[in-house]
């Protein structure tokens, strides 16, 4: 027996309600629901809702019957809780941030050994080692310009719609600003070390700089390619 | 997983196993394959698969494809050219296991 339209819908308000609010991991466990609930009306000859309590408890969730004395009235319900879609969405976070680390390592090593990039990063190194021999500053501002273009080309994609709701591309955003609080905090704790009486040495800012970024390229290739998979899946959606 | 413990540790093998023999599964369907294969000896719960299925997932074992199936999505499982020969390995660890276990509880038969 196959759900109607509305009774699909059903199941996918009643996801929100049990707080499942990232529409890709919605996606899967509404799948898995309404087949169940479809198998089970057949098979075993149950209503909707019967075979609804049934799938919930599956993935882990608790129904507990109860009972409150209210004055002389006495209410009976059924209480749900949704502990097991909690801890649905709390692992597939932490496999998503596992598959995201694994795949920047994997695109850090095909960028470092492409030749397209090898003579990207020259040109990067000659333009700020050119513009460091006439003037240090200029050199630090050029690298730090060269830096931030990826992390604005990055607002590009953060207001798509099915981003802001989307686990996936919350996950590599969140690795994305881990690596820049690390970028902040080396260079904060080395501070001490670029200064001498109170004058910075440009050299060792403008050298970091120069170190890290394979790493912050690599960093955006990752982002767009996940944004880029959440952007074709949510049109897939709402097609 | 309903029935044993025992099963808990096989989950991956299972699910690595009927991917090789299938070209794509999703979710709901692993549950019922592993059921009408076990007779209903064996049924493993959501709460058990997806975890499984995510961490397969994210060691690159397995791909995904998603596909609008019934006014939904669907999430489609494969496997990965590494997954392929990591379920060689771990058919073959399974093998040895159940070998050693003979050898164990029934000595004549091993």
């Amino acid at each position: 027996m196959k759900l109607t339209k509305e009774e699909i819908q059903f199941v996918d308000n009643y996801l929100i309600k049990n707080e499942v609010k990232y529409w890709d991991v919605r996606l899967e466990l509404l799948d898995h629901i309404v087949s169940a609930v479809e198998d089970k009306m057949t098979n075993d000859g149950i209503s909707f809702n019967e075979a609804l309590l049934d799938v919930h408890r599956g993935f882990g969730n608790q129904c507990i019957e109860f009972g409150v004395p209210k004055g002389k009235i006495f209410e009976s319900g059924l209480y749900q809780s949704n502990i097991g879609f909690k801890k649905f969405t709390k692992n597939k976070q932490k496999e998503i941030s596992r598959k995201n680390r694994k795949r920047y390592w994997v695109l850090l090593k095909q960028t470092l050994l492409s030749y397209s990039f090898m003579l990207e990063y020259l040109l990067f190194v000659m333009m700020i080692f050119v513009t460091y021999q006439y003037k240090p500053k200029t050199a630090l501002l050029v690298a730090l310009i060269t830096l931030a273009i990826p992390e604005l080309l990055k607002f590009k994609y953060v207001f798509r719609k099915g981003v802001r709701h989307s686990l996936n591309a919350n996950m590599v955003g969140l690795l994305n600003s881990s690596f820049l609080c690390f970028q902040g905090a080396i260079l904060n704790f080395y501070k001490d070390e670029f200064t001498y009486n109170g004058i910075v040495d440009y050299r060792y800012i403008i050298g970091f700089y120069v170190l890290i970024y394979p790493l912050t390229r690599v960093s955006f290739m990752l982002y767009k390619e996940v944004l880029n998979t959440t952007k074709e899946r949510y049109q897939l959606l709402t097609s | 997983m309903s029935n044993s413990k025992l099963y808990k540790g096989s989950l991956t093998t299972i699910i690595l196993k009927l991917l090789n023999e299938h070209d794509k599964m999703y979710g709901y369907e692993i549950t019922q394959k592993v059921k009408e294969l076990t007779k209903g000896e064996l049924k493993i719960t959501e709460g058990a698969l997806y975890p499984a299925l995510h961490k397969l997932e994210a060691e690159g074992l397995l791909d995904v494809e998603v596909a609008k199936v019934d006014n939904r999505l669907r999430k489609y499982y494969k496997l990965t050219e590494t997954g392929t020969k990591e379920t060689v390995n771990k058919l073959e660890e399974l093998a040895e296991y159940i070998k050693t276990m003979q050898a164990l509880v029934n000595p004549k038969l091993a």
